[in-house]
């Protein structure tokens, strides 16, 4: 019994330390994201040198992110990957669909009032994402 | 597929988060395969056999089998 107590927090604090890294890694891309798109205007005057500094920096902390992402799936067990790449395997789904073939004909074809921006793609991705991780933790509970 | 997971807990009065933890997973988990929404890989299943002391097939059952015997009976 009082093994069972040892135990009991190893997978929450293990899997706590990871979300912690991964939302570090996330808030870090979310930085160097902004400081990408905001940096050549307000920063330093569109000078090319440090756009492309900003660039690979942007790329760096995105890589960094993406391996901190796998350590946190591999480190779920395997209920929780499945809802995770589940929601993952979704997201994909929705991103394919509503850019192509939907979202840039409209903006093409003039079916909406306003230019297709990668960012609304992302936006819907992240929506996407999360309703689909909630309703298969809800599926799940 | 079917187990006994909940009735083996129960006796030896473990809370979901215990075996959870015994076990290595969330406790999520283990309200899942106790309610038959989820069933465990080989490997986790090895390790619950393993720790109540028991053969895999005394506490997972394969429910489309059970009915085969049934019908061939």
């Amino acid at each position: 019994m009082n093994q069972l107590k040892t135990l009991q927090n190893g997978y929450q604090s293990r899997i706590r330390t990871r979300t912690m890294r991964l939302a570090c890694w996330n808030g870090a891309w979310l930085a160097a994201t902004a400081l990408m798109k905001f940096g050549p205007k307000f920063l330093w005057n569109r000078a090319s040198v440090f756009t492309l500094l900003a660039v690979c920096l942007d790329v760096a902390v995105g890589v960094g992110m993406i391996l901190a992402t796998k350590k946190y799936v591999m480190e779920l067990d395997e209920l929780q990957q499945k809802v995770y790449l589940n929601a993952l395997g979704i997201t994909a789904g929705v991103a394919l669909i509503a850019s192509v073939p939907s979202y840039t004909v409209m903006d093409t074809y003039h079916v909406i009032s306003f230019h297709a921006e990668i960012w609304h793609l992302l936006l819907l991705m992240g929506l996407t994402f999360i309703v689909s991780f909630l309703y298969g933790t809800w599926r799940y509970r | 597929m079917k187990n006994r997971l909940k009735v083996l807990r129960a006796e030896r009065n473990w809370t979901q988060a215990e075996l959870a933890g015994a076990l290595d997973v969330s406790r999520q988990t283990i309200n899942a395969i106790e309610t038959g929404k989820f069933d465990p890989s080989l490997p986790l299943a090895f390790r619950a056999a393993r720790l109540f002391g028991l053969r895999i097939e005394e506490i997972f059952h394969d429910e489309d089998r059970s009915s085969l015997a049934t019908e061939i009976k």
